[in-house]
Order: C-alpha cells, then structure tokens, then sequence
C-alpha cells in the first residue's frame, strides 16, 4: 500500500529537485492523456496503481463527502481493459474521439515516509468537445497522487481525484482524469 | 382542458402503430403533459432504506422539480416530506444527505423535527400569538399524498387517487422481488453516482423494458474485449423477454447445469447462492432452472429500471456479478439526470462486495465501459430529431409485427416466468411501455397532492 502524510505538514520547497520531477511527471501526463497516447500513459503507472474517482456529495455540513460510491475504482487490469476497449475501434462514444485539454496547476509535494515515495496534490480543469457537437464540458477537482521513484522514471503509484460536482455535467467518463 | 392538444393526440396514434414521432423525445408541449398527467400520478422511486440505516438519517432527492427529504425519524419509521418551509417556501434542507436532529429553514429559522413535524418557530408568542393563532401541529412539512415501501425501495406517489402500489405493480413485483428480496436474503445500496446528459428520458426507460436488439452492435466492444461472455453481447437473441404488471424487462441464456451451477458460472459464492434461493419466488426459481434464463434489465413503469450483469474481473478471468439501480429524472425534454446505486447482499463477505463492485464500475454507471455507449447512442438519437426535416419523420418500432399489425411470435406457451414471455428480439416490451405511456398521456389529470380546500382546522374554525 501507498505511504500518506498528515496534511499540515509544509510542502517540499518549489524548486526542490522531488517538486521539479514531480511537476514535470504531471505536465508529460498532461500531453500523453490529450494526445490520447494511451498506452504510454499505462506505461506512466505503477503494477500496483490504485486509481479512485469517489463521487463527491454534500453530506450535512461537509460539502465534499466521499464515501463508498465511486465514478471510478481502477486497478492496472480494469484500466488496460478501458484503453483495450477504446481501440477496438468500437467505443461508439468516442468515435470521434474526445478532443480533451487537461489544465494542471497549483501543484505541491509532500515527503512520505518511504524515501522513494512522494504525495503530490494538484488542481485540474479538463475541457472536453468532440466533433462539431458536443460540449464544451468542463469538469474541476483536484488529485491526491502518489508518485514513486523508479530508477530513472517516476511512476504514478495511487490517485484519487476529487470533483467538485456533485452531478456531473458530461454524459459519460470514457475519458481519464 | 382535460383532453391533450389535436397535436399530441395524433402522436399518440402513431406511437400506438408502433411508429415514433420524433416529437416524444423534444416537444416541450409533450413534457408539459407528462409533468401534468403522468410524473403526477405513478409510483416515483426516492431511496433505498439502507441509505438512512440510523435515526436521524436522512437523503433528498427529486421527484421532477420537487424536493422531498426522507428521513428516519427518532421512532426509527422513516418517512418523505416536501423540502419546503411551510412559511415562504425556504428549502429546509440544502444538503443531499446527511444525519440531524432538526431541519432549519434558513429565511426565518422555522425548525422541523426529523418526523417532519413543526419544532420551532421564532417570536411564536409575540408574532403569532402563540398556539392559539398558529398550531405548529397543523404545519408540518408536507407529506407527499403516498409514501410506499416495496422490500426497501422507498415510493412516493403525488396523486391522492393513486392505486396502492402492490395493484400497480401487479405481477412485475416477482421480478422486482428477484432484485430486491423480501428476504431472508437482504441487500444494501451503495450511491448514487449521478451525471446529466442529453437525451429525452423516455429513451433509456424503454431500452430497459427490452432491448436487447442492440447489446450485440452497441456494446460490441466489451465482448471484444473479453470484459463479458458471449451470453451477455452476441447470444442475446436467446433470451426471453417478460412482461408483467406494471414492468418489463430481458433476461439471459444461461449455460446448462443445475441451479447451484448455473447461480455459480455467474460467479456466485455459495452462501450467496443458499440466500439467493431461499428468497426466490417460485415462479423465478423455475424460470432459471427449467426455462435456462435469469433476469437481466427491466423497467417498472415509468422511469425507475434495474440491471443485473456480470463481467471478468481480472486477468485470470474471475467473473462477478453485480445488479444497479437506474431512475431516469427528466430536467428538460432533451436533458436528463441519472442517478446510479449498486445493489449488493448485505450479509456477502466484504471480498464478495468489493469484487461485484469493481464489476459494476467496469461496466456500467457515469465510466461504465457498457454504459458509456449507451449514453452516447441516447443523446445522440435525441439531437438528430430536433431538425424541422428530422423531427417530421417516424422512427420504426414495429419489430415483430407484420404489416397488418398483427403479432408475428405469440407469447411462449410454457413461460415459467410471472407474465408473458417471448423468446428472441421484439420490441413487443417497448411497444407495451409506450403504451402505458400514451394511455397516461390521455388520462384526466389527477387531483392536486395538496388539497387546499381543507385549510388546518384552526383556521377553518375562525
């Protein structure tokens, strides 16, 4: 299982090496996904990568309530079934595909207590149309990654992505986050 | 102004031929007509009473433009009232769940207990002249004509009139029954995931009710992919569609075996499966073990429908098997809301949850690999009829029938199933839904959930 940190504790300095490389693991992530290089994007994961998208909810005065429910609860397996199927060329809904921009920013780093670990937060805003039809959608939230060292590359170890709506106003997630 | 416009009739008319104006899916006068005639008067899915386990528990959730709290009161019964303040229509609970003692409009902080009762109201002696002037027993939230349970499914009904819910589901309550046990088999809901899109909300409805004609094309992917077995894509034909009562829906060839088997090849777990059996209705248990089929999408008559799948888990082919509740709330004639539970067995081992979930998310719901085309296929049929051209023409529905109109397959003679069965792709089930929907569009339009001609006797009395 993926380390965690308390989150009061101060961010890694902006131009750590660790913030630096994590920074840049997520802007490369960035053009994979809106580049649709799928495959190098499961590359960009860890065997054991735990990917959750709970949806979120008001639950009295918490406006961000996460329970059970989610959006999205992926393993490597399910996950490479996900892009298996979009290139089947039968993923009617992403024929054409989803033209997508993910917009990644307000990014900080925490150590963990594992060395080659790190927990990196950041906020996001993904614009999707396609064709001459659909959208412009927009969904918003933040990510709650952990990034690990592997020789050379980092990996994306565990995500969990918060959105900030509570119904969403896209018609499906046949698009990563 | 009892009878719709010469313009609907006639859209009525076709629809009866099996011929679909595009209209249906568009016409703001058509939605006005099911908002008056038919949202007001059939049984309208709010919760499932796992949702709200503790006293003071509580979800709101929307019949149409109306909110409603269910809670759980403090006597443990649980209960659905109108989310709106009894003095100038403050919505007395803005959150969508949550656990309290007390409800407190925000305008002028009149308060409600959890039984919806009136608990508080400022300045009583000094602005209304306390009990005498203004009984807070006569103002509490208030509730819907109807509030129904079925196994745990939590109904409301707006229409004072209404049959009571057991005669409007009529034999369909088997099927549902099959979903949702009255035990000693127990479920649990998790959710909902919900998500807006842009199709009318007749369409997905009537899918459920029996469609499986598109599973094999429209869901070709997954069976690519080896997400699901041939049973559930390219052999759907083999199935038998039911209708009973007040629903519809398709079921799945199963592989020869015995009940345990066959409950297994799904991958059921053996002490599920001993639940599973002891709740089943006769009539169901039959149809699994002789007719060779088991339930997989219905619908109960209007817009509350239900799914049980299964799907390869893991790269060494582990199948699970989940079932998911869908209500189809229309926002708009074009645009309209999903709300999404999974369904699972309470006393499962949590290993057991955890992998028919992981099922469930895999394929259905806001990223379900199913789902996602289904979605796609629904809005896309409800833009291409919008133009003047498009929205002239008529979609087919006659699947199944000749040209005179007459039935070309008539019901299996030896259905085991509650209802009638027929065997193979028909659109016999959304004709019927159809049906149901046009006979509503022509009834009268009920009596107001709230009859203010009975004014609370304090104030009758002056």
């Amino acid at each position: 299982m993926p380390s965690t940190v308390a989150t009061m504790e101060r961010t890694l300095p902006f131009d750590h090496p660790m913030h630096l490389a994590a920074h840049r693991f997520l802007v490369e992530e960035a053009y994979v996904q809106d580049r649709r290089e799928f495959d190098t994007w499961l590359e960009m994961l860890a065997p054991d990568v735990s990917y959750r998208v709970p949806v979120t909810s008001t639950f009295g005065a918490n406006p961000h309530k996460q329970g059970e429910m989610d959006h999205l609860s992926e393993d490597l397996y399910s996950l490479r079934m996900r892009v298996a199927r979009l290139k089947t060329n039968l993923a009617w809904t992403e024929s054409p595909p989803s033209r997508t921009r993910h917009m990644i920013t307000n990014v900080c780093c925490y150590r963990t207590e594992k060395p080659d670990e790190i927990r990196v937060l950041s906020a996001f805003l993904v614009f999707r149309t396609q064709g001459d039809y659909q959208g412009p959608d927009l969904l918003a939230g933040m990510r709650d990654d952990i990034l690990r060292q592997c020789g050379e590359d980092m990996r994306l170890a565990r995500r969990v992505v918060s959105l900030d709506e509570s119904v969403l106003k896209t018609q499906n997630l046949a698009i990563f986050l | 102004m009892n009878e719709v416009s010469e313009h609907i009739a006639r859209m009525l008319a076709d629809v009866r031929q099996g011929w679909i104006p595009p209209g249906i899916y568009s016409d703001q006068s058509v939605f006005e007509e099911e908002r008056r005639r038919l949202f007001s008067r059939t049984w309208q899915f709010l919760a499932h009473d796992s949702e709200i386990p503790n006293k003071g528990d509580y979800v709101v959730r929307n019949v149409l433009d109306d909110s409603f709290i269910v809670a759980r009161g403090d006597d443990g019964q649980i209960r659905a009232f109108l989310n709106v303040c009894r003095h100038r229509a403050g919505q007395v609970c803005r959150n969508e769940s949550g656990n309290t003692k007390r409800f407190l409009c925000p305008y002028h902080a009149w308060s409600y207990k959890t039984d919806g009762s009136l608990a508080g109201v400022p300045y009583h002696e000094e602005a209304y002249g306390g009990d005498a002037q203004l009984r807070k027993e006569d103002y509490s939230l208030y509730a819907p004509p109807h509030t129904a349970m079925f196994n745990g499914l939590i109904f409301v009904n707006l229409d004072p009139d209404a049959a009571p819910l057991p005669d409007y589901l009529g034999e369909y309550a088997k099927y549902l029954a099959f979903y949702f046990p009255a035990g000693p088999r127990r479920v649990e809901v998790r959710g909902p995931q919900r998500w807006r899109f842009g199709a009318n909300w007749k369409i997905p409805a009537e899918n459920f009710s029996g469609d499986t004609y598109h599973t094999p094309h429209t869901h070709a992917s997954t069976g690519v992919i080896k997400l699901v077995s041939n049973a559930a894509t390219t052999n759907r034909k083999a199935g038998i569609n039911f209708a009973a009562g007040g629903g519809a829906g398709s079921t799945f060839r199963l592989e020869a075996g015995t009940l345990v088997e066959r409950m297994r090849s799904l991958g059921y777990p053996d002490d599920h499966i001993e639940r599973f059996t002891a709740s089943l209705a006769p009539e169901l248990r039959t149809m699994i073990e002789k007719d060779g089929v088991i339930p997989s999408a219905s619908t109960m008559f209007p817009n509350f429908s239900l799914l049980h799948l299964w799907a390869r888990i893991d790269d060494d082919g582990q199948i699970a098997p989940f079932t998911t509740i869908r209500l189809w709330r229309p926002i708009s004639p074009t645009e309209t809301e999903i709300s999404a539970w999974w369904v699972g067995d309470s006393d499962a081992s949590d290993e057991f949850k955890e992998k028919s979930f992981k099922a469930y998310v895999m394929c259905f719901g806001t990223s379900g690999m199913f789902e996602q085309d289904d979605m796609d296929a629904w809005s896309t049929l409800t833009r291409m009829t919008q133009g003047y051209m498009s929205g002239s023409i008529h979609l087919h529905a006659r699947m199944g029938l000749r040209g005179d109109g007459s039935e070309m397959r008539e019901p299996l003679e030896n259905f085991s199933g509650p209802g009638i069965g027929h065997l193979g792709f028909n659109e016999f089930n959304q004709r019927r839904w159809l049906r149901f929907w046009a006979e509503h569009l022509e009834m009268d339009v009920p009596a107001p959930p709230v009859r203010l001609a009975s004014p609370p006797l304090s104030q009758a009395a002056e």
